[in-house]
C-alpha cells in the first residue's frame, strides 16, 4: 500500500496540472507505488502568501489521526470524511478564491496524502476489465467535487451554517448527497444546502438513491422558482472570515473529539431553513426515486 | 425554448452597471474609472482599479423590465427584482434586491456587493423578476437575456479574452521546460487559463511576433502569429474534450470554465450543424471509442486554422510580399 511520503517539507504548496499529471502513475492508483517525495517538491510553486495557515504539519497530522481512528477499517468509511472535513476546513482556513486554486489540492494529494487518498478511494472490486482495484485519477487531480481534499473541503464551506460544522457531519453522512449536491449550483444557496441537510437529519431521506432523488427535484425546480426570493438568507459579511483568518497565527490543533468551529458568520435565518424544509419534502413526495418501493435499500456507503 | 407551467412576459429585461465603487481598508474609495466598465461588452474589468488592496467592489445597478406588459396582463403580484452575482470556481452567490425608480416601475436600481475573498477569476451577473403566478410565490417570470460579466483582475472590459503570452528561456526555466528548448512555442493548456511560452532561445522571435519592425519582419510576423494560434485553438480544443465530466448515463458535460468556452465556440465547425449538446457527444464518443477520432481530425484542424484567421493573414503575406516586390522594381 502506498506509503506516508518520506519527505515533507515545512510549508505547503502548489502543484501544477502538469506536473500533478506525471506523478499519478498507474502503480500509486493501484496502491503499490509511493509517490518520489523529493522530486515531487523540486517541481512545486511556492504558495502566494506566506502565513500560519500553509504550514504542512497541523494538516499531515490531521491525516496521521484520521489513519489511526480508522485502522480497524477495510478501508477509512464515510464517517472518516464527517471527521475530516470539519478539521480541514478549521485547519487550513482558506478563503474561497485560495480554495479554488486546483493546484493547492493536487498538492495536499500527491504531497501530504497520498496514503490517505488511496486508502479512502482504492475501490475493493477490480476494475471493469478485470485489472486491479485503482483509485481513479480525479480524486488526486479534479473538480472539486471529486478531488479528494477539495471535495472535502467545499462540503465543509458549502454546508456549515457560520461557525457551526454540525450539518456538514449530517451532510457526509449520506455520500450521494454530497456527490451529487455538491455538484449543483443550488447548494451555493446557504439555506437551500441546510434545509436538504434537514431532511437526512428528519429521517426522509436515508438512501443514496433518496438523496439522487431529492437533489434533482430541488434542482430542476429552481429553474423556476427563486430559493433566494422564497428563503433569504443574511447577507454576507467578509470581516469574520477575515478575523478567523487572522487568528490562525496562535490557533492551537483542532480539537480531535469536539467538533472545531467555523469564523464566526451569521447563521442562515432558521425561518428561510424551514421554509425551504418542508417544500422541499413536498417536492421529494411526488419524485421518482427508483427502487422506492423496495422499503429495505441499504443505505448507500 | 423551454416550456413554463405558468404565464410570463415576453418583453425584455436589461441589466446595466452605472458606476463602480472599491471599497479598501480604513474607509479608503475608489470610484472605478469609466472606462473600467464597458455597456457594450457587459463587462465589469475590476482589474483596472488603481488601489491593488481593494476589499469588496460596490456595483450600481439599473434594470428595465416590462411593467407596462406586467401591469395589464395582470398575471403577477408581489414583484421583485434582483440581481444575483454568481462564480462557479468559488461557488459564490449574491443575490441584491433592487427598488423601482418612479412610480410606472419600469427602472429598477440597487447595488450588489461583490467580495474579493469570495472571488477569483470571473463572476456572471444576471437579474431576475420575481413574482406571485397563480398563487404560486417565488416564480421567476422574466430574466436579462445577456449576462454580465466581473472580471476580478482584467484591466480592460473585453468579453474575449486575450490569450496570456509570456516569454521565457526554454533552456534556463522551469525543469518541465527544458526538453523542449528546440521548440519556438509552447502551448500550455493545464492552467486556469491557457498559456503560451514563448522561447527567448530564439534570437529575434519575441520581436517578431510583437510585429515591430521592417515591413518584411512584420509579414512573417503575421503568419507566424496565425500559426502560433492555430496551435493554440488544436491544444485547447483537445485539452477541453480531453477532460470532460461524464454524468451517470454517459452524457458529457460542459465544462464551466475556458474549457467549455473552447468547445461552445468550436463544436459548430467541427461537428456542423448540430447542437452544442449533440455535437459534444458526437466527438466524445468518437474520441473514447468507436474508431472514427482520426476521421474528426481535419476537422478540428479546419475548426482551429478558421479561429486563427490563418486564410486571411495567409492572403494578406502574399499580398504584402507582391508589393514589396513592386516597390522593389519600380
Amino acid at each position: 500500500m502506498t506509503a506516508r511520503p518520506e519527505h515533507l517539507p515545512e510549508r505547503l504548496a502548489l502543484l501544477a496540472d502538469m506536473q500533478a499529471a506525471t506523478y499519478i502513475t498507474e502503480g500509486l492508483l493501484t496502491g503499490r507505488e509511493d509517490v518520489p517525495s523529493i522530486a515531487l517538491n523540486k517541481a512545486t510553486e511556492e504558495l502566494p502568501v506566506d502565513d500560519a495557515r500553509f504550514r504542512l504539519r497541523p494538516v499531515r497530522d490531521l491525516i496521521d489521526d484520521v489513519m489511526h481512528k480508522f485502522r480497524d477499517d477495510e478501508r477509512p468509511p464515510t464517517a472518516a470524511d464527517a471527521w475530516l472535513a470539519p478539521r480541514l476546513h478549521a485547519t487550513l482556513r482558506l478563503t474561497r478564491r485560495e480554495a479554488a486554486d486546483a493546484r493547492l489540492w493536487s498538492y495536499l494529494a500527491l504531497g501530504v496524502a497520498p496514503d490517505y487518498v488511496v486508502r479512502r478511494h482504492l475501490p475493493a472490486t477490480p476494475r471493469k476489465d478485470g485489472g486491479a482495484p485503482s483509485v481513479a485519477r480525479a480524486r488526486f487531480r479534479g473538480v472539486h467535487y471529486t478531488q479528494a481534499f477539495a471535495r472535502l473541503w467545499w462540503t465543509a464551506e458549502l454546508f456549515r451554517n457560520g461557525p457551526d460544522y454540525a450539518p456538514v457531519v449530517v451532510a457526509c453522512g449520506n455520500q450521494d448527497m454530497l456527490n451529487t449536491a455538491l455538484r449543483m449550483d443550488v447548494v451555493d444557496h446557504r439555506p437551500t444546502a441546510l434545509a436538504l441537510v434537514r431532511l437526512i437529519e428528519r429521517g426522509v431521506i436515508r438512501t443514496g438513491r433518496e438523496a439522487n432523488a431529492l437533489a434533482s427535484a430541488v434542482n430542476a425546480s429552481a429553474a423556476t422558482l427563486m430559493y433566494d426570493v422564497v428563503a433569504q438568507d443574511s447577507e454576507r459579511d467578509a470581516e469574520p472570515l477575515r478575523d478567523w483568518i487572522a487568528a490562525a497565527e496562535g490557533a492551537s490543533p483542532v480539537s480531535r473529539n469536539a467538533l472545531p468551529e467555523g469564523p464566526q458568520e451569521e447563521r442562515a435565518p432558521e425561518n428561510s431553513v424551514v421554509v425551504l424544509t418542508d417544500y422541499f419534502e413536498g417536492l421529494y413526495a411526488d419524485a421518482p426515486v427508483r427502487g422506492r418501493e423496495l422499503a429495505s435499500d441499504p443505505p448507500a456507503g | 425554448m423551454r416550456a413554463y407551467p405558468y404565464a410570463r412576459p415576453s418583453g425584455p429585461v436589461t441589466l446595466r452597471v452605472t458606476a463602480v465603487r472599491l471599497n479598501g481598508p480604513d474607509e479608503a474609495r475608489e470610484d472605478l474609472d469609466t472606462k473600467g466598465y464597458s455597456v457594450v461588452e457587459q463587462v465589469v474589468a475590476l482589474g483596472r482599479a488603481e488601489r491593488p488592496d481593494w476589499e469588496t467592489a460596490r456595483l450600481k445597478l439599473s434594470a428595465t423590465v416590462p411593467a407596462r406588459e406586467i401591469e395589464t396582463k395582470g398575471h403577477w403580484s408581489d414583484l421583485t427584482v434582483v440581481a444575483v452575482l454568481t462564480e462557479k470556481a468559488t461557488n459564490a452567490r449574491t443575490v441584491a434586491r433592487l427598488e423601482p425608480e418612479g412610480s410606472d416601475k419600469r427602472e429598477w436600481t440597487g447595488t450588489v456587493t461583490l467580495a474579493r475573498p469570495d472571488h477569483l477569476d470571473r463572476a456572471t451577473l444576471s437579474v431576475h423578476v420575481v413574482a406571485t403566478v397563480d398563487g404560486v410565490p417565488g416564480r421567476i417570470i422574466a430574466s436579462s437575456e445577456r449576462d454580465w460579466m466581473v472580471d476580478v483582475t482584467a484591466d480592460v472590459p473585453l468579453r474575449d479574452r486575450q490569450l496570456d503570452v509570456v516569454t521565457v528561456s526554454f533552456a534556463r526555466a522551469a525543469e518541465w521546460l527544458r526538453p523542449f528548448r528546440d521548440a519556438p512555442w509552447m502551448v500550455d493548456t493545464s492552467g486556469r487559463m491557457p498559456t503560451v511560452r514563448l522561447n527567448t532561445d530564439f534570437e529575434g522571435l519575441t520581436a517578431l511576433v510583437q510585429g515591430a519592425g521592417t515591413k518584411v519582419e512584420s509579414l512573417v510576423g503575421e503568419m507566424l502569429l496565425s500559426q502560433l494560434c492555430t496551435d493554440v485553438w488544436t491544444a485547447v480544443f483537445h485539452t477541453a474534450i480531453g477532460d470532460l465530466e461524464i454524468e451517470d448515463d454517459g452524457t458529457p458535460l460542459l465544462p464551466p470554465d475556458w474549457r467549455g468556452e473552447v468547445l461552445r465556440e468550436m463544436l459548430p465547425d467541427v461537428v456542423p450543424g448540430r447542437s452544442v449538446e449533440d455535437a459534444l457527444r458526437e466527438v466524445h464518443a468518437r474520441r473514447t471509442g468507436d474508431g472514427t477520432w482520426a476521421e474528426l481530425q481535419p476537422r478540428i484542424h479546419y475548426a482551429a486554422t478558421r479561429r486563427a484567421e490563418v486564410p486571411k493573414a495567409l492572403g494578406e503575406t502574399v499580398r504584402g510580399i507582391e508589393r514589396l516586390d513592386q516597390e522593389a522594381t519600380a
